[in-house]
């Protein structure tokens, strides 16, 4: 098993209206990690304990093994990089080109030619005062500058927020890259289907600030599927993870799971087969899952 | 190279084992040479829309076959296949393709006999169009 790069026991965080945790969650290195769920559920909130922007009232994090009660020490701060989703006001007065020499003077691992890389493929103009810019020319001056040192962990706020469809696959393409160093891990929060699809390896839910779980992505599209076969629901009250079924006619059924791998094995043990099945899309996974349908393997 | 590999989202099939054997008929029946370098995890990871935990398991499920071969630092490499092996596998798909066909028959409460014959009917037909081979 991989190291954890981020480990959160029992965290707490209480905000005027709502409560965020008690929260257990362990990332392991290396993966790309997508936080989802409804707004206002705290994945900023979460986002910003990860990187000490605001601090538990209750239990631990730790960073690469490490905690750190008081103030993330310089080290472990320089492996890490996080593109809020509210961006910085205190930046704004200067030119892209100056803010990346700000950012690079306390990054030592800052490279240089790879952020002028990025700056010219993303097409991010540098002269110009950051508050001049564009919502999506901020953001992409934003990713640029946190995929520059190569950190760690990267963590980003729903960086797709007003990019372009254009720019929105050059990221993609770029954390793929960035992933190419095995240690590398990113957890980002999103809304957008597309990105979970071609970006996580694994899925956290949360929901009224309470973790629901985290799942191999693959295992979700595994086994939660719509099926349709021959028989009624005599058969249907006999297979794991059933959600909701319906008799098609008189001989064929159908039905929602969330164990289809599990409902294979007991079929073919009982020689039947499907006549069709069908993946869920993520989003209807999801609302189902936030509903308290539990998916199958989740990580402790 | 880029590994052409369908993947049918809407099957019952689990995406590993999709991955798994549709790579290993490609490397089986000698469409990725030998000494072919594979992807890194995460790129075909990538180019699948599938995480690098599915793509581990099929180059650990391959490798253990022998069919991939991994050296550190440099990447994941299609192994040598065995006359043999080509030999065994070709049967093996034949066979699983034969196996697929006599459920369809179950499935319509086909009798054997009625079977035999439509299967004989196919093969003439289909040996014929192609010059009687």
């Amino acid at each position: 098993m991989e190291p954890h790069v981020i480990e959160f026991r029992n965290v707490m965080k209480r905000r005027r209206t709502k409560t965020i945790g008690p929260i257990q969650l362990s990332i392991p290195q290396g993966y790309i990690v997508a936080l989802v769920g409804p707004n206002g559920s705290g994945k900023s909130t979460l986002l910003n304990m990860m990187i000490q922007t605001v601090f538990p009232d209750e239990g631990e994090v730790t960073w690469f093994g490490e905690s750190h009660s008081k103030e993330l020490p310089i080290e472990v701060r320089k492996q890490m990089a996080f593109v809020p989703e509210q961006l910085s006001v205190e930046e704004q007065h200067m030119t892209a080109d100056q803010a990346a020499t700000f950012r690079a003077s306390w990054y030592d691992n800052w490279d240089g030619y790879f952020f002028d890389e990025l700056m010219s493929r993303f097409d991010v103009p540098r002269g110009v005062k950051l508050r001049k810019m564009s919502k999506g020319e901020r953001r992409k001056f934003e990713i640029a500058a946190a995929l520059a040192p190569r950190p760690k962990l990267l963590l980003l706020d729903e960086p797709s927020s007003g990019l372009d469809p254009f720019a929105w696959k050059q990221m993609i393409d770029q954390l793929h890259k960035l992933m190419k160093s095995i240690d590398t891990t990113i957890i980002l929060s999103t809304h957008v289907v597309d990105e979970i699809r071609r970006l996580a390896d694994y899925v956290i839910l949360i929901h009224h600030g309470k973790l629901l779980g985290m799942v191999e992505k693959d295992s979700l599209l595994d086994n939660w599927k719509e099926c349709w076969i021959q028989g009624d629901a005599s058969i249907v009250r006999e297979l794991p993870g059933i959600i909701s079924s319906r008799q098609e006619n008189a001989t064929t059924i159908s039905f929602v799971t969330t164990e289809c791998l599990e409902v294979e094995n007991i079929l073919r043990s009982a020689g039947m087969t499907f006549i069709q099945t069908r993946s869920l899309e993520l989003d209807e996974v999801l609302r189902l899952w936030i509903d308290g349908h539990q998916p199958a393997g989740m990580q402790k | 190279m880029r590994i052409p590999i369908q993947i049918n989202e809407n099957s019952a099939e689990p995406l590993y084992h999709q991955i798994e054997t549709q790579l290993r008929s490609l490397i089986i029946s000698g469409q990725i040479e030998e000494g072919t370098l594979l992807p890194s995890i995460r790129e075909f990871a990538g180019n699948l829309n599938c995480s690098v935990i599915t793509v581990r398991r099929v180059y650990q499920d391959l490798e253990s076959e022998g069919l991939l071969r991994t050296r550190q630092g440099t990447g994941t490499f299609v192994a040598g296949v065995g006359d043999q092996a080509r030999e065994q596998f070709k049967r093996d798909a034949v066979i699983e393709a034969l196996n697929l066909a006599v459920d369809r028959g179950l499935a319509v409460q086909m009798k054997q006999e009625e079977l035999i014959e439509l299967f004989m009917e196919v093969v003439r037909e289909r040996y014929q169009s192609r010059g009687g081979h």
